[in-house]
């Protein structure tokens, strides 16, 4: 009996040490991002994205320290950072306000004008590039429960009504289910990624001797297909290919792309 | 160079601490040299030296202090204290210190521990700020402090820095003082009794060894605490209503003293470009009361007013602040500009009348607009204009991007995985699981009735050719059997049964009517003989009967 009763002891004083614990670290890194904040608004802008990249490597990744990591780099005249890091947050937080106004407000000051072609998916689920992964697998996860929900009252209890609403929501569950399924694919094999430097040469082969196929300037989003020995092989919407030093593009894919599962990419 | 007081006011029998410090040294080629003091007996309490970073920045400092004792009443300006500092004199600010009466009554013994309340002054207009202190004497160790303040509706009572402890003297003994300040102020006059302030804490006796010892330390000791609540005396406060002789119109209720500055930036701008003009209303009293002065329309100067921003500050004087308000001016023309002032007026506490202070008349230099500007503006004016009457497309002024996202629900949305993991994708499965066990088990349910039935028929032939093998049943029993026997088979629940309607069941399970007919007519002749008062003989019929259900039973299949 006794045994029993100290385990218990143990169990709860676990339990509310680690609460305290997670409490204390909670603690820590909000006043981590009250301190870049601070930073920010004294206009000591590398300090301030110091502590947002602490904290985004930390594990607090989160829509709006990248967009504020944007903010910050785009004091410091570095605009390929800004838009590295406001396109990761795009990923997040897509419809957020002010991370669009700031990230067009960026895309205006790149030099080189590249138009991103519309293809037939993206017209046609239009409403996946202001959605978030985790919105999408939400939305089918509660039409699955209607859809489901709806079949199961039909075993006990059919009738006119039932039947149709089984077909409506058969057809949105079909359409949440791809939903999730292109939204899934979308950021599972996004490409995408930034030039950092004000001007590079995209190279025909992965060697500074190659002949220069073209130039790119700081912030133009290109779309990362290999990479070998420090070298990147990056492809433009126009199909214009070529290498570039890895240095001088980053991928906007961190590890943002965490499955509803906790897997990574 | 600072010189500060731990508090402005004090008694004949307290000891002020005084604290001079030097930033930017470590240390100073001479020692400070002190004005103002010949009213006080002047003990130095030492000299510690500092260094801080700041982001990256690293201060030096030393500090100098001193313990001040009165030698009598007044109000006394300490300072400026002087310091050389590499061969360089630098000057400190001054403070003013007032000395009173101590509040001590000659008669009372109040002990080893009391509270006691002051209130200066104790006739206040309204809105105009008292000062409520309260000190607690005590002479033994006490602990867990709390304090429970008098309340009263229209009075507000506002903690005034942080509390400030030192030692006095009470009728000869000496006593560590605890003090704390409060502004006290009331919306609506009137003669306001302010009930004892009440303090709780743990009074710890000492029970000491006896005889010195390695232990006989505060830190070794062994102490007891018992819980005691303490109340300090009751006060009266006097409010007296604002004076209506002399009162400005649109008069708005400020009472202290304030003053107001005001600027241009930049005095001399283009014509489309625009200047801040900044009004700072600063000075003592409840600054919340300072309205939001209003910059009247000025001819060809479209005003944009900014959100003023209110800055409280609470010192050992009592409440103070500043509003700082901010109009952004875009002068459509050349030319030149005179903004006018601004006035506001309020109840002036040490002058006991209203005053209106104003602002000075600024002035605006205005130039042309360059050239590329004007065709700019005339293709928004020609392109551009909307529908309606003098509308025009918004011209944007500039260009930046929005800031940075400072709430800290901001750290706990648009997070990477949310919920997410095994309770998303539980969400998906169950649900498909639900539906295909209900579904399973609905169609095993409905399976095993069906065996059931078949079962139970089966039985039902077998227990009649049983019966009937048996011999000796009456026309009753037989009759009751097969009734049995088609209840049982064909899943009825029929009291009695005519020969038609058995011949009919029958028949509508597939029975030929040949067979159906052989049922009828034995039923009827057993029927019969029930009838004719024979039900309860035996009744030979019993070996037909089994050869009947056989063949029923053969012709359903």
């Amino acid at each position: 009996m006794r045994r029993y009763i100290c385990l218990t002891i143990t169990i709860i004083a676990i339990i509310l040490f680690s609460g305290l614990d997670a409490e204390a670290q909670t603690n820590g890194w909000e006043d981590l991002f009250f301190r870049a904040n601070q930073s920010f608004k004294e206009g000591h802008y590398q300090d301030a994205i110091d502590g947002y990249e602490q904290l985004a490597q930390t594990g607090h990744e989160n829509g709006h320290i990248y967009y504020n990591l944007g903010n910050g780099y785009f004091r410091l005249n570095q605009l390929g950072q800004a838009i590295l890091n406001y396109e990761r947050a795009r990923i997040l937080i897509p419809r957020d306000a002010d991370l669009n106004f700031n990230l067009r407000h960026a895309r205006d000051q790149i030099q080189d004008a590249i138009a991103e072609p519309q293809g037939f998916i993206q017209m046609a689920f239009f409403w996946l590039d202001s959605l978030s992964l985790q919105e999408v697998f939400w939305g089918f996860g509660i039409l699955n429960v209607l859809f489901w929900g709806i079949l199961l009252i039909r075993l006990f209890h059919r009738s006119e009504w039932n039947y149709y609403l089984s077909l409506v929501f058969l057809v949105l569950w079909l359409i949440g289910g791809t939903s999730f399924g292109l939204k899934w694919y979308q950021v599972w094999t996004d490409g995408r990624a930034v030039i950092l430097k004000k001007e590079v040469n995209i190279l025909s082969g992965p060697d500074i001797q190659d002949t220069v196929l073209f130039k790119l300037h700081e912030g133009t989003i290109v779309h990362h297909e290999r990479s070998e020995d420090g070298w990147f092989l990056i492809r433009l919407p126009d199909k214009k290919r070529g290498w570039v030093e890895a240095e001088a593009v980053e991928q906007i894919k961190r590890d943002l792309t965490v499955l509803p599962g906790g897997r990574h990419n | 160079m600072t010189l500060k007081l731990d508090r402005p006011e004090a008694t004949l029998l307290d000891s002020i601490t005084m604290v001079v410090s030097v930033s930017g040294t470590r240390k100073s080629d001479t020692q400070p040299t002190l004005k103002g003091l010949e009213a006080f007996n002047v003990r130095t309490g030492g000299t510690s030296s500092r260094i801080e970073i700041i982001n990256g920045k690293v201060n030096a400092g030393v500090d100098y202090t001193y313990a001040l004792q009165p030698k009598k009443t007044g109000t006394f300006t300490i300072g400026p204290a002087e310091v050389k500092v590499k061969g360089k004199t630098i000057k400190s600010n001054a403070e003013t210190l007032t000395i009173v009466k101590s509040i001590q009554s000659p008669d009372v013994d109040r002990g080893p521990l009391f509270l006691s309340a002051a209130l200066s002054p104790k006739q206040i207009f309204v809105e105009e700020q008292a000062i409520y202190t309260l000190k607690l004497f005590r002479q033994t160790r006490v602990g867990d402090i709390s304090l429970g303040l008098p309340e009263a509706e229209h009075l507000t009572f506002k903690q005034l820095g942080k509390p400030v402890e030192y030692q006095s003297v009470y009728k000869g003994q000496s006593y560590q003082v605890l003090e704390v300040r409060y502004a006290l102020i009331s919306s609506r006059e009137g003669i306001y009794g302010i009930r004892p302030s009440r303090m709780s804490m743990t009074v710890f006796q000492s029970r000491r060894k006896s005889s010195r010892s390695l232990f006989d330390d505060p830190f070794f000791s062994f102490s007891s605490g018992r819980p005691v609540t303490i109340a300090s005396e009751p006060l009266e406060l006097n409010v007296l209503p604002l004076p209506q002789k002399g009162r400005p119109t649109g008069f708005s209720g400020l009472v202290g003293n304030y003053k107001i500055k005001s600027h241009l930036e930049p005095s001399k701008i283009r014509a489309g470009e625009s200047a801040t003009m900044t009004v700072l209303l600063s000075g003592r009293g409840y600054v919340k009361r300072i309205p939001d002065l209003k910059l009247p329309e000025l001819e060809k100067i479209k005003v944009y007013a900014d959100q003023p921003v209110l800055k409280e500050e609470i010192d050992s004087k009592g409440l103070a602040g500043s509003k700082t308000m901010k109009w952004a001016l875009v002068p459509e023309k050349e030319g030149e500009y005179q903004i006018p002032s601004l006035s506001i007026s309020f109840f002036d506490t040490t002058g006991k009348q209203y005053r209106v202070i104003k602002s000075p008349v600024l002035s605006l230099s205005v130039l042309p607009v360059e050239k590329a500007q004007v065709s700019v503006s005339q293709d928004v004016i020609k392109g551009h204009k909307t529908d309606g009457p003098g509308k025009h497309e918004v011209k944007e002024l500039g260009h930046d991007i929005l800031p940075v996202h400072t709430s800290i629900k901001d750290l706990h949305s648009g997070t990477r995985s949310g919920i997410g993991g095994l309770v998303l994708w539980l969400n998906l499965i169950i649900p498909f699981f639900a539906y295909a066990a209900t579904f399973l088990i609905q169609k095993f349910h409905r399976k095993t009735t069906v065996s059931v039935a078949a079962a139970r028929a089966r039985k039902a032939a077998k227990a009649l050719t049983q019966q009937c093998r048996k011999g000796e049943l009456s026309s009753n029993d037989l009759t009751s059997s097969i009734r049995r026997y088609l209840n049982e088979r064909f899943d009825l629940s029929l009291g009695s049964l005519t020969p038609d309607e058995a011949a009919d069941i029958v028949v509508s399970r597939g029975v030929s009517a040949t067979t159906a007919e052989r049922l009828r007519t034995a039923l009827q002749e057993l029927e019969d003989a029930i009838y004719t008062g024979k039900g309860q003989e035996t009744c030979d019929m019993g070996g037909d009967i089994p050869k009947l259900i056989k063949q029923i039973e053969k012709e359903i299949r």
